[in-house]
């Protein structure tokens, strides 16, 4: 049994270094998690680089956690609308395509990161994207490293797009209990003009409830609420987001479907978190295997030809 | 082209269905940027994905490079054909094959038309988000493989935010899926923006958004481009997302009012900005936009009572382009982007510019998202004229290089800017790029030439490297 070494590199081109190394000596490496003969993370890769406030940008090293990044941007009014629970680090929801709630008003982690910095497994040092909103030179490897597990190679720096900060937040609670009854109620909600920033339904064989989040400036929310709540009925309740990500984090695998299969789907469901969109995301407690498409490892094999990163 | 491959083309997808006559073959020689013209070896037509990938596979079998080909009306020469390869265009495949309003998702084939899908759910108040300009005719397998913008896309993202499922029909002739919610890497959202490099989309699932409950347009007239820039510099700080805003200066409000009368005041720049979602928040974000053009120094305010009006205050946007046809016999569309803040001495810099190269330089563009359209106006009859526009454009785009912005914002690298690439990335960072279209496409076949640069396009020395935005942003490291 080889040792393990771990390396908590402090610049970018400190990892670079013992990338390229580990792959010149044959030795396996993973990022962030246990698996490797050189275990790498990322810790010290945690600065703010540039927050540009007008621009509504901020370019990060990827060791940073959501929480720390998003106290920073507080004190301009503004946030990485990304919300998964457990407060990992942006290079870890990057990898892991993490998201929370929010996702159904600010898309996903791949629709916020508009460029990164990665160091692939032989050690070179390579940039993809921007840092402006709006770009489209060149390949969107930023998007290619979202969901990409350490495998293409570690997320070194990010750039993301920001949003202002809600003046109001409110929830909207409705109990459900069939398929039928969710179906009606999200297909309710999809026809009307309401703008909510999350949809999720925590569906359990005792008490299902489907929540609805609803932001803005503090007078227009408390109008949304109302006119949410005459169209789909329920109580106002911000305590059910702690239940939804807990059973977020104690997921084990997650699945997705469009949503006019959602009835259906429920009717095989006895207990699943559902993040409600045009394409719903099924948290499950339990483990699925999840193989990557045959392309995605032609993909990673170009990335990694040696097969260096576990 | 070879008999027995043209032969083999003619067997998959029946005669009908190939172009050979070298004056029909003419029609496909160039796309919006018609300064680039290549003659293909031959035009396809195919009706199926079935065809589309019978021809893919033939070309895989030759060693035949092909150019997947929508509307042609890309500005980056993204369609250019190949003098040795295929057209694959996808104009007979129009059909809207499954309109879904239950998971909001419009199942398309690539031919059909960006504004064929909002026309298709429309009745339904539902509508496309994305807008190109061009979206009557442009097609939706051409916004994928340009990831297109539009106006309305600083609200709403662009088409890769919009893009959930897509069948693709890879060089090697294989047919996959890809679908947004796939494990591992987002590799559609990579194909997204490929520009017909990694493949041909030959089936796409998008999602439609709910109509806005409200919307509302505002038009302000400035009497420097700065002040219009603080404008939209306060809009943002104060926290509001507006669908649009657009900016154009003097040169366009001429040209526009001149082209189609919109009725623009006389000022220096004018904004248009769009606030749609709940009344309520409209009204209130609406009251605060005026607001802060006023405080920025506006001039005149206008709102749009109505949908006529507003349609109105769009027309002389939409028109701009072709309305620069009136004030120059030729002129140069450049498509750069600036982080928003830095919009007003980007500005200032091609105003230099114009001076320096004696030519005039209409500005019109997406403020709210930094991404520059200068307009660089020339007489191609007068000798030297174009060369020196061309100058230009290129200086302009060193200028949005400089403060930190990209090479392009919406209209796509192509071959118009691939020799362009190095000066944005460095020899590692295209690497990484070429990586991805070898895991698509080892042999090379699909749309060659464009996106990345080639010795054979560029010549052997690389343009000058700058640090990129992101190296800049932290420290000197590249190795």
């Amino acid at each position: 049994m080889p040792s393990v070494f771990e390396a908590e590199p402090l610049a970018i081109a400190q990892a670079a270094e013992m990338l390229g190394q580990a792959s010149r000596e044959g030795r396996r490496v993973s990022i962030e998690r246990a698996g490797g003969e050189l275990v790498v993370s990322t810790r010290y890769l945690n600065r703010l680089l540039e927050h540009e406030a007008g621009d509504l940008t901020v370019t990060v090293e990827a060791g940073i956690r959501l929480s720390a990044l998003n106290e920073r941007l507080a004190e301009h009014g503004q946030m990485l609308a990304l919300d998964p629970p457990g407060d990992p680090t942006v290079g870890a929801a990057i990898a892991g395509d993490l998201f929370g709630p929010r996702a159904y008003r600010y898309g996903r982690v791949r629709d916020l990161v508009l460029g990164v910095t990665v160091v692939l497994a032989d050690g070179t040092i390579a940039n993809a994207g921007g840092k402006v909103v709006k770009n489209v030179a060149g390949y969107d490897l930023a998007k290619l490293f979202c969901g990409s597990h350490g495998r293409l190679g570690l997320i070194a720096r990010a750039s993301l797009r920001l949003h202002p900060r809600p003046e109001a937040s409110r929830t909207l609670v409705v109990p459900v209990s069939t398929p039928d009854d969710v179906r009606t109620l999200v297909s309710t909600l999809i026809h009307s003009p309401l703008a909510p920033s999350a949809v999720d339904l925590v569906w359990s064989e005792e008490q299902s409830v489907l929540a609805t989040l609803l932001e803005g400036r503090t007078a227009t929310t408390s109008d949304q609420l109302e006119r949410a709540r005459a169209l789909l009925g329920g109580q106002e309740d911000d305590d059910v987001w702690n239940e939804v990500a807990a059973s977020q984090l104690g997921s084990r695998s997650r699945g997705a479907f469009p949503a006019g299969e959602l009835a259906a789907a429920l009717a095989e469901l006895p207990e699943a978190l559902i993040r409600i969109g045009p394409t719903c995301f099924a948290y499950l407690p339990q483990p699925y295997e999840q193989p990557w498409s045959a392309l995605a490892e032609r993909v990673r094999a170009q990335f990694d030809p040696a097969g260096t990163l576990a | 082209m070879r008999v027995e491959f043209v032969r083999d083309v003619e067997a998959a997808i029946g005669s009908a269905g190939v172009i050979t006559e070298p004056e029909q073959l003419r029609t496909y020689e160039c796309d919006g940027l018609t300064g680039h013209r290549v003659v293909p070896g031959l035009v396809t037509l195919p009706a199926s994905t079935d065809e589309v990938q019978a021809l893919v596979r033939l070309c895989a079998r030759d060693g035949v490079p092909f150019v997947a080909r929508g509307a042609g009306t890309g500005l980056s020469g993204g369609a250019l054909p190949v003098a040795e390869g295929i057209v694959i265009s996808l104009a007979r495949m129009d059909r809207i094959l499954e309109v879904d309003l239950e998971s909001a998702r419009v199942t398309a084939e690539p031919g059909v038309t960006n504004l064929a899908i909002t026309e298709a759910v429309a009745s339904h108040g539902f509508f496309y988000a994305p807008d190109p300009s061009s979206q009557q005719v442009c097609t939706i397998g051409g916004n994928v493989a340009e990831n297109s913008g539009g106006a309305h896309c600083l609200k709403h993202g662009f088409t890769v935010n919009h893009v959930l499922e897509a069948e693709i029909v890879l060089p090697d002739g294989e047919l996959v899926r890809l679908r947004a919610g796939d494990p591992g890497p987002d590799v559609l959202g990579a194909f997204v923006g490929s520009e017909g490099t990694l493949g041909i989309a030959t089936e796409i699932v998008v999602r439609v958004l709910r109509r806005p409950e409200t919307v509302r347009t505002l038009l302000a007239g400035f009497d420097s481009t700065d002040r219009a820039g603080a404008a939209v510099s306060g809009v943002i700080a104060a926290g509001i997302l507006p669908a649009a805003i657009e900016m154009m200066d003097r040169l366009t409000i001429e040209a526009a009012e001149a082209a189609v009368h919109p009725g623009y005041p006389d000022v220096a720049a004018v904004l248009i900005v769009e606030l749609d979602g709940l009344t309520e928040q409209v009204e209130h974000d609406l009251a605060a936009v005026e607001a802060l053009c006023l405080e920025a120094g506006a001039a005149e305010i206008r709102v749009a009572a109505d949908d006529a009006e507003r349609a109105l205050l769009w027309l002389g946007r939409r028109s701009a382009f072709a309305a620069m046809g009136r004030v120059s016999h030729d002129y140069y569309v450049q498509d750069g982007v600036v982080p928003r803040t830095r919009l007003p001495e980007v500005l200032r810099r091609i105003a230099e510019l114009e001076r320096e190269h004696g030519l005039r330089v209409g500005n019109v563009f997406h403020a709210g998202d930094g991404n520059l359209h200068p307009l660089v106006l020339y007489d191609a009859r007068e000798e030297g004229q174009a060369e020196r526009a061309q100058t230009l454009a290129v200086a302009i785009l060193d200028a949005c290089m400089d403060a930190g912005g990209s090479l392009t914002g919406e209209h796509g690298i192509g071959v118009d800017k691939a020799c362009a690439m190095p000066s944005m990335f460095g020899p590692e960072d295209l690497e990484a790029m070429a990586r991805l279209r070898r895991g698509f496409d080892p042999a090379g076949l699909a749309n060659p030439g464009k996106v990345l640069p080639t010795p054979r396009l560029c010549g052997e020395v690389p343009g000058p490297y700058r640090a990129h935005p992101l190296e800049k942003a932290g420290l000197a490291e590249r190795l």
